[in-house]
């Protein structure tokens, strides 16, 4: 829900593949750089939020996070659903898919096309990478034998 | 392409089927109770009356359909055993042809009377203790029952759940993790614990009395510095997420065909009901919904089956089928599901009825999930086959 005019990405391109190389979750950092809340989308309240930048809690980016479905006993360490709750409870096992960005409803449309035109080629070699060895054992295997 | 099922093998799944029908459906009403409260209700058959069959199914030498010969069983290739799971899926007796987990069959010479062929011939219970209390089953990598090597005897100290049948003589089948340093993979090792074993304590495991009879308890086991003989290591040493690798991948798809079978005896039941069952002075056969839940239900059977014969015999060609496993489990879980959806809007809720077969499946059917959970594995399995360019 960001506001209408939006920062043109060749402006912030740098810093952004900054954020975007930094083993962590980039969903809050490229919220900031975003424009901000659209106050077409605000109820209706007294106080201008228009073009707040603030996590709004929406709990997307953890819903969207690859790790957190391999590794689910993470997500219960916190309550919280925040940007800031993703970032401590992943941290550096972040697998660098982009996925926070995309699912953010504070982040920029021009930051997200950016994130699937220029990055994700990227993003899916590194991703097939980390799937892991075919030899490896299927640990979900053994699991379905002591279940059924 | 010849989608021909081979004629002996469809000996076999004719024999399984007249045993089924015969032997095993007249069995479902001690299953589900006959006393009007359904308190008479049970898990499993009585011993004497599972020995009986047992015997009879030796009789048609079909006993251990999917142990190998060399161990003494049938040693049906998998797609044989996935009919034979088809057809025993049909029924809500509790009640297989011999089977014994895979992960027995890596039992050494000494081992193999003791364990193996004990649990074969149904002597003795195998209690799989993998899972931890108050952790997920998904989290085994982190498991915490540990196990040292102290003056030629291995210690494990731990507690473990095991969901396996309860009995009267039993062993535990253990995970435990031997060398924290090098992860899950590497390791951790299966030790074999007998009953009476000093330290050992197993407690739960009853069936609960009277109108939820069908509910068992799961087994806690519990070690408290119990010495286990290094002799009783199953496999090698760190490779307990190695044994059974020449069979496991090929359960998944018995488990594809066993959602096979459930979802066919489901269909069967639905038709029966619709064509028997009238509303506002008409068959609910005639109307239109009806038809449609009926024809979705057929339609997904036949997709399910399909792909887990063509896995089958991809498998007993040799090919690897790790792909193919993991889309059969994948369509498989969630084909039963709206089949028991599509099912009780047939039965027009009475499904949950207890003391109907058709409860016993829809909550079979949920089960599946229970069993087959961690569905996102299986698509990411398929999608790295995907992202390595392979052609669907």
């Amino acid at each position: 829900m960001p506001l209408r005019e939006q920062t043109d990405v060749k402006e912030i391109e740098a810093i952004l593949n900054t954020i975007l190389n930094i083993n962590s979750p980039p969903v809050a950092r490229c919220r900031l750089l975003s424009s901000g809340f659209n106050p077409g989308h605000a109820l209706n309240i007294a106080e201008d939020i228009g073009g707040h930048k603030e996590c709004i809690a929406c709990g997307s980016c953890v819903d969207a996070c690859p790790f957190l479905f391999r590794e689910p006993s993470r997500r219960e360490k916190t309550e919280q659903r925040t940007s800031m709750a993703l970032e401590i409870i992943v941290g550096a096992d972040c697998d660098q898919c982009d996925a926070c960005v995309l699912a953010c409803p504070q982040v920029d449309t021009t930051i997200k096309n950016y994130v699937v035109n220029r990055r994700m080629i990227e993003v899916m070699s590194r991703l097939e990478q980390r799937m892991g060895d075919e030899d490896e054992p299927d640990l979900d295997l053994f699991v379905e034998e002591a279940v059924a | 392409m010849d989608f021909e099922i081979p004629e002996e093998l469809k000996m076999v799944q004719s024999m399984v089927r007249d045993f089924v029908t015969d032997q095993l459906k007249p069995l479902e009403r001690s299953i589900l109770g006959r006393a009007a409260d359904l308190s008479d209700s049970t898990m499993y058959l009585p011993l004497e009356k599972e020995q009986e069959l047992m015997e009879m199914v030796k009789g048609l030498g079909l006993w251990g359909t999917s142990v190998p010969e060399e161990l003494g069983g049938a040693g049906l290739d998998t797609l044989g055993n996935c009919l034979v799971e088809e057809e025993l899926a049909q029924t809500i007796v509790p009640f297989n042809f011999g089977d014994v987990s895979p992960l027995l069959f890596d039992c050494n010479e000494e081992q193999k009377g003791k364990y193996f062929s004990a649990v074969f011939n149904r002597q003795r219970y195998a209690y799989l203790a993998l899972m931890e209390p108050e952790r997920e089953a998904s989290e085994i990598e982190r498991m915490e029952l540990r196990a040292e090597k102290k003056d030629g005897h291995c210690v494990l100290d731990g507690k473990k759940v095991s969901l396996s049948r309860a009995g009267e003589d039993y062993f535990a089948v253990v995970f435990a993790v031997t060398q924290p340093e090098k992860g899950p993979r590497e390791g951790v090792t299966c030790f074999l614990v007998d009953k009476g074993t000093p330290g050992f304590l197993v407690s739960g495991g009853a069936e609960k009395m009277g109108w939820e009879a069908q509910v068992r308890e799961p087994i806690l086991l519990v070690f408290d510095q119990c010495q286990v003989p290094t002799g009783n290591i199953l496999g090698q040493e760190g490779n307990a997420f190695h044994l059974g690798k020449k069979w496991l991948p090929m359960r998944r798809l018995v488990r594809g065909a066993r959602c096979v079978g459930a979802a066919q005896r489901m269909l069967d039941e639905a038709t029966i009901q619709a064509q028997s069952w009238q509303s506002f002075g008409q068959f609910i056969s005639g109307r239109p919904s009806v038809q449609a839940a009926l024809a979705d239900i057929a339609t997904s059977i036949h997709a399910a089956r399909l792909m887990v014969y063509e896995a089958a015999t991809k498998a007993d060609r040799g090919d690897p089928v790790r792909r193919e496993a993991a889309m059969v489990k994948l369509f498989a879980t969630q084909m039963i599901h709206s089949v028991a959806d599509n099912a009780a809007h047939i039965f027009n809720a009475p499904a949950y009825v207890g003391g109907l077969p058709m409860e016993m499946f829809c909550r079979n059917a949920m089960a599946m999930s229970a069993t087959n959970f961690a569905l996102q594995l299986q698509r990411n399995i398929i999608a790295r086959d995907i992202l390595k360019g392979l052609k669907i």
